[in-house]
């Protein structure tokens, strides 16, 4: 079975330290996960999100700073406000809501969040690939 | 001549774009350009016909139109500005790529093609609830279109489009008629259409056609005025075997009027009417929505100063283009609006009252635009009764 396409929007701070420190400790993360890497989650709106499932991810895992933590102040409440509303355009569309998740982590939790994706490796490998992809997309894989 | 040389000569002939006067009432009465936006229609017509090597120009302006037609009522030469801009954006999406600023960087447009998959089991139904009575299958569908997602997606802003969908089935209960709903009805593909995008918006109405035909449909009744353009008009052009009726709600409210049986309570509003494009301007239904709002006993109706063949915009149409210029627009609409003293504001496009409603929430303008905006629907659904023998 071919693997599910997982991507991960990873905020600069806190998480990408995690990542970045569990990259140097060599932790083993899900192979089929890609990261893009956004100076705030507050960068992030809903059509980016969107946009990551109309490009063929299965799933999307947002991974933000703690509330308290943000560097620049709102940036995981937007976070929180997009994701609540995607998930339910997504549950709308029939993709279902449950693909799309956020995880918070402060600087230190390389482990947490290595099991965070290692866990949304597995809801979504569970979910399947995501039922809408668009007709060019489907052409071409 | 190469064969895009061509097929831009197609278009400009085909839209009688050859007996342009150079005239500028197109410019004089376009919106965008009365707003301080540097675009010229007459401008743009001269280089498309003579200095067609100024490719930037052009390409910039194809996507500046809000593709209203307001030009189009002015101009002396019957140039069909709005249809001309459509088949250029066509054309140039499909040499140049999509292009044109997208509102909300293009989400809307993004699930919009979402819903070309084919195997899609969506959840737009949930809403429905005792006010209503519908059914899954039938030889009479209403099309509820984008109003369950809009209204997730603009949750910003508060609008209730989803009160349009239901107003109008609780208008066709009245009449007696219980229409199908069907869960996997796409977006009609107006905003992906008109923004250039031909190939998902024909997908998007094969989708439809195949749902309608599998629930059994012979008749769709319509409420958004994009969506009864597309449906009537574009549909049949891309399934060439099309034959489903496509009714649009007022109309038909209009003729069961007419048998008699059915009034209007009073209502004591007093009442001024947004023209949306699609309805009047490019269905050229203006007098039913007029008509019908007529028979409301005790409402005082006064029209804006720009109305009917001149309505204004409401600022923004495909969810393309939305900046300073859209938003001037849509304040002075408002400013209009108010100038009738009206408490209520009555369109009948669910994209007229999000983008409305949008410039009434800025919070810059501490509230001095709100209104109450409704559609016409809901306003007719709360007042019909039958009539009184
Ligand atoms: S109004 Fe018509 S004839 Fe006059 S400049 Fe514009 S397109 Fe040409
Ligand atoms: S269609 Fe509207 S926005 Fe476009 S050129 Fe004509 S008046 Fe201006």
């Amino acid at each position: 079975m071919k693997p599910v396409n997982l991507l991960g929007i990873c905020c600069n701070w806190s998480p990408y330290a995690c990542y970045n420190a569990a990259g140097m400790a060599r932790l083993k993360m899900p192979p089929n996960f890609r990261l893009v890497r956004v100076m705030c989650i507050g960068r992030i709106n809903q059509a980016l999100i969107l946009r990551a499932f109309e490009y063929g991810a299965d799933g999307v895992i947002l991974l933000e700073c703690k509330d308290e933590d943000c560097r620049y102040g709102p940036g995981p409440e937007v976070g929180h406000v997009n994701v609540q509303r995607v998930r339910k355009l997504l549950r709308l569309l029939g993709i279902g809501q449950q693909r799309l998740i956020e995880r918070h982590f402060a600087s230190h939790e390389k482990e947490e969040l290595v099991r965070a994706l290692w866990k949304f490796d597995e809801l979504i490998t569970a979910l399947g690939p995501n039922p809408a992809k668009p007709r060019q997309e489907q052409e071409v894989s | 001549m190469s064969e895009y040389e061509q097929k831009i000569d197609k278009i400009i002939r085909d839209q009688s774009l050859y007996q342009c006067l150079e005239c500028g009432k197109c410019s004089a009465s376009c919106p965008r350009q009365l707003a301080g936006k540097e675009y010229s229609p007459r401008l743009l017509a001269h280089k498309i016909i003579a200095e067609r090597e100024d490719e930037a120009f052009i390409e910039n302006s194809i996507w500046e139109c809000l593709t209203c037609g307001q030009c189009g009522e002015r101009c002396p030469s019957g140039v069909d500005f709005s249809h001309l801009i459509l088949e250029m954006r066509t054309l140039l999406a499909g040499t140049k790529g999509l292009k044109g600023y997208r509102s909300h960087d293009g989400a809307l447009h993004s699930w919009m093609r979402l819903m070309t998959s084919p195997n899609l089991q969506q959840e737009r139904l949930g809403w429905i609830d005792t006010r209503v009575r519908v059914a899954a299958y039938g030889k009479l569908a209403f099309f509820t279109g984008c109003a369950p997602y809009f209204d997730v997606f603009f949750s910003g802003i508060r609008v209730d489009t989803l009160s349009i969908v239901r107003d109008s089935v609780r208008l066709l209960n009245f009449m007696g008629i219980v229409p199908a709903l069907l869960a996997n009805e796409r977006c009609c593909g107006h905003d992906l259409l008109w923004t250039g995008d031909r190939e998902n918006f024909e997908t998007l109405c094969r989708l439809n056609y195949h749902e309608f035909k599998a629930a059994g449909v012979e008749e769709v009744v319509v409420s958004c005025p994009e969506c009864f353009y597309m449906l009537s008009e574009y549909m049949p052009q891309v399934v060439p075997e099309f034959d489903i009726k496509v009714t649009l709600l007022i109309e038909l409210l209009e003729r069961e009027m007419k048998k008699g049986g059915m009034a209007f309570r009073p209502l004591k509003r007093k009442v001024t009417f947004q023209d949306p494009c699609r309805l009047g301007r490019i269905c050229g239904r203006y007098d039913t929505p007029r008509s019908l709002l007529s028979l409301i006993p005790e409402m005082g109706f006064r029209e804006m100063e720009n109305s009917g063949r001149s309505a204004v915009c409401c600022g923004n149409s495909g969810f393309i283009n939305c900046d300073a210029y859209s938003k001037r627009i849509q304040v002075q609409r408002l400013h209009e609006a108010k100038a009738t003293a009206a408490d209520l504001l009555v369109t009948a496009c669910p994209k007229c009252m999000i983008h409305l409603t949008c410039t009434m929430r800025d919070p810059i303008k501490h509230g001095s635009l709100a209104m109450e905006i409704r559609d016409l629907a809901s306003v007719l659904a709360d007042q019909i009764e039958w009539a009184a023998k």
